[in-house]
């Protein structure tokens, strides 16, 4: 009776104060998450003379498209100290001398990635559902083995891969990044999926083989339409992973014929003068394949992330 | 038509053996129930049948064909699950036809079947369902299902009814009882329920650490238990044991403990001298009225039990714990000493050091 008018007002108090932590936090958290990228796209769109203007104007006042079409018009241009001499930096008048290797720079990356994400699953699924499901001689082993591997880091493997890479005559094409890619990506793959597979019942597994499924057929029908959420984490790890790796395609690839994104974005900030605005320009197209992914997905990657919750 | 044997099988898992040189034979269109307690070896058993293990020793027969090396999908048997292990993606109908359409079976018959199977489960209203959305019991009956239209030659059932409440549970027997004279086919049942087992089974298979422990009729396997295991599993609440020795009475031998005395049958004992001995008697097989000359088994109350349909007495005789059945009339009071009458052929005989039944071949 008495605790009753003073109760609501106290809780009502809290939760407003709980609210503006959590807010505040949460905003702070989304600044420093998304300043950068929203720097990225703002400054995409001016020119060089507005990017370096101080204070940065975070919304353009003259946006413009000329940085995207310097992109694809890169090839057609030619790049000498003369033409750059006689640009004025301040426009953006000039491109990096590596420019024209960018959009095909764009296509190596989509094929090494696709092929990664193709032959991650080819590999994975199969290797996890046997991890996960089948009974054999030193099962436990072979997932530590697989574990094993994720804990070497890449650099460590860089002059094994190196030499195997020469050896096999594949420097300088897209087939040495694919192969060291499933290298550093399948162990990680199939550690995703032998656990989702694991969480999944083996009475379902033994239920499909009774009803006439061979194991391939139980990992087809059966498994993989169960496990479509970590089957699409895997692929947009793969994707991801193959689409950012720098250090590997630094070392194997050499020419336009093999350089991916990263390589090429990279050789941008180590020309005679820097170009920001184009660089900006072909950093937001560097990051709209991924969200494309994530947008696509989304729904399987939420769920992805709740299965191990709520599986029945 | 399928008759199973199995020869000599079997099971192991590295160093453990699940199954020990299994003797078994099913007869064709027969309902067999393995019943043991958890890591008896019964669902291993039920698995090999099925194909989804393999014997590591022996040979498993299904007629004329030693099919040890064939997998689960080209043997003609269905299965059951606890679980019911119904695939989540597929609506009821699909997961119903599924085995069918593995087996390429023609759509209208496919069709046909899984429509009569719904109708004979009284699922038909729910084939366009998930499973998620179906209550415990109509998962079970998808489950039946499943296993019905393929009209297998084996039916396999490992503890179907496990996972339902205990109403369903008894409704669901008569079902599947049901379900198996109308299919005219070979039956396994694996669970660890024994009035599950006495009310289904044309044979029930005791088994305990991977050995058969007795093999009979559900009357032959309660009435004449091979040895105290089974006596004990078989029956609830349990078969009541006395420790005690044998005794040569008068005219035929006597258990004694301590004050206790009780005639046995004469003539059935396989041998009078073996001692120590442990005497069973069920709850149920004892009279308010002692016959003369009869045995008696003499206690004092030491609690009372109401069931409903009965009274439970816990007895102490002569220092031990035992349980009788009673008419729920009977009114007895706490600390009050009683006579019951007992039959000598309703009891059983152990010898206490190998747990075996004392008396010789079935009465």
């Amino acid at each position: 009776m008495i605790a009753t008018p003073v109760r609501p007002r106290r809780l009502w108090s809290q939760r407003l104060g709980r609210t503006l932590v959590l807010w505040s936090a949460s905003l702070a958290f989304l600044v420093y998450v998304l300043a950068p990228v929203a720097w990225l796209f703002s400054s995409s769109f001016q020119t060089e003379r507005e990017i370096v203007s101080k204070p940065p104007h975070w919304i353009p006042h003259q946006p413009t498209l000329q940085n995207f079409a310097a992109i694809f018009a890169a090839k057609d241009r030619s790049v000498t100290y003369e033409t750059r001499r006689a640009a004025d930096p301040a426009t953006g008048g000039y491109i990096p001398s590596t420019a024209a290797s960018l959009v095909p720079a764009i296509g190596n990356s989509l094929i090494v990635a696709c092929a990664v994400v193709v032959l991650n699953l080819l590999v994975g699924v199969p290797a996890a559902y046997a991890m996960a499901k089948i009974q054999f001689r030193g099962r436990p082993v072979s997932i530590y083995a697989i574990l094993a591997t994720r804990v070497i880091p890449d650099i460590a493997l860089v002059v094994p891969f190196f030499l195997f890479i020469r050896n096999l005559g594949l420097l300088d094409s897209l087939w040495s990044l694919i192969i060291t890619y499933l290298a550093v990506t399948v162990p990680f793959s199939v550690f995703i999926l032998v656990s989702y597979f694991e969480s999944l019942p083996d009475e379902l597994d033994k239920a499909a083989r009774v009803d006439g499924c061979s194991r391939l057929q139980t990992l087809t029908r059966v498994y993989l339409p169960l496990s479509l959420p970590s089957v699409v984490a895997v692929m947009l790890f793969a994707f991801l992973a193959s689409w950012n790796e720098f250090l590997l395609a630094l070392m194997f690839t050499q020419t336009p014929k093999s350089q991916t994104l990263p390589i090429i974005v990279a050789s941008f900030t180590s020309d005679f003068t820097i170009s920001f605005s184009f660089i900006n320009a072909a950093g937001v197209i560097a990051v709209i394949p991924p969200v494309i992914l994530a947008v696509a997905f989304e729904r399987y990657i939420v769920s992805g992330l709740t299965t191990g919750a709520v599986k029945g | 038509m399928a008759r199973i044997r199995f020869d000599g099988v079997s099971k192991r898992y590295g160093d453990v053996i699940a199954v020990r040189a299994l003797n078994l034979d099913i007869h064709d269109r027969e309902f067999v129930v393995l019943l043991g307690p958890s890591g008896c070896g019964k669902s291993t058993t039920l698995n090999m049948i099925a194909g989804l293990e393999e014997a590591s020793e022996g040979e498993l027969w299904f007629d004329d064909e030693v099919v040890n090396h064939i997998p689960p999908h080209h043997r003609d048997v269905a299965m059951v699950f606890q679980s019911y292990a119904l695939y989540p993606h597929k609506t009821v109908y699909e997961n119903i036809a599924f085995g069918l359409r593995m087996r390429r079976i023609a759509p209208a018959e496919v069709d046909r079947r899984v429509q009569d199977a719904a109708k004979k489960l009284e699922i038909a209203n729910l084939l366009r369902r998930r499973p998620s959305q179906l209550s415990g019991g109509q998962r079970q009956r998808v489950a039946l299902g499943r296993a019905m239209v393929r009209q297998p030659a084996v039916f396999l059932m490992d503890e179907p009814l496990s996972n339902l409440d205990a109403a369903l549970r008894i409704s669901m027997r008569a079902e599947i009882k049901h379900l198996h004279e109308e299919m005219r086919t070979t039956f396994v049942y694996v669970t660890h329920d024994q009035a599950e087992a006495l009310t289904l089974a044309d044979r029930i298979v005791v088994m305990r650490d991977g050995l058969i422990q007795q093999v009979g009729t559900p009357d032959e396997v309660y009435e004449h238990p091979s040895n105290m295991f089974v006596a004990s599993f078989l029956g609830s609440p349990p078969i009541n044991y006395l420790e005690g020795a044998i005794e040569d009475g008068a005219s035929a031998p006597v258990f004694r403990r301590g004050s206790l005395r009780i005639g046995l049958p004469a003539g059935k004992l396989r041998d009078v001298s073996a001692a120590p001995v442990v005497l069973g008697i069920r709850p149920e097989d004892v009279m308010r009225d002692c016959p003369a000359g009869g045995p008696v088994l003499t206690g004092v109350v030491d609690s009372v039990l109401p069931v409903g349909s009965d009274r439970f007495l816990g007895l102490k005789v002569e220092g031990c714990d035992v349980f009788v059945r009673v008419d729920k009339e009977t009114r007895h009071a706490q600390g009050e000493r009683v006579n019951f009458g007992l039959l000598p052929e309703r009891l059983h005989l152990f010898d206490k050091v190998s747990g075996g039944s004392v008396f010789g071949g079935a009465a």
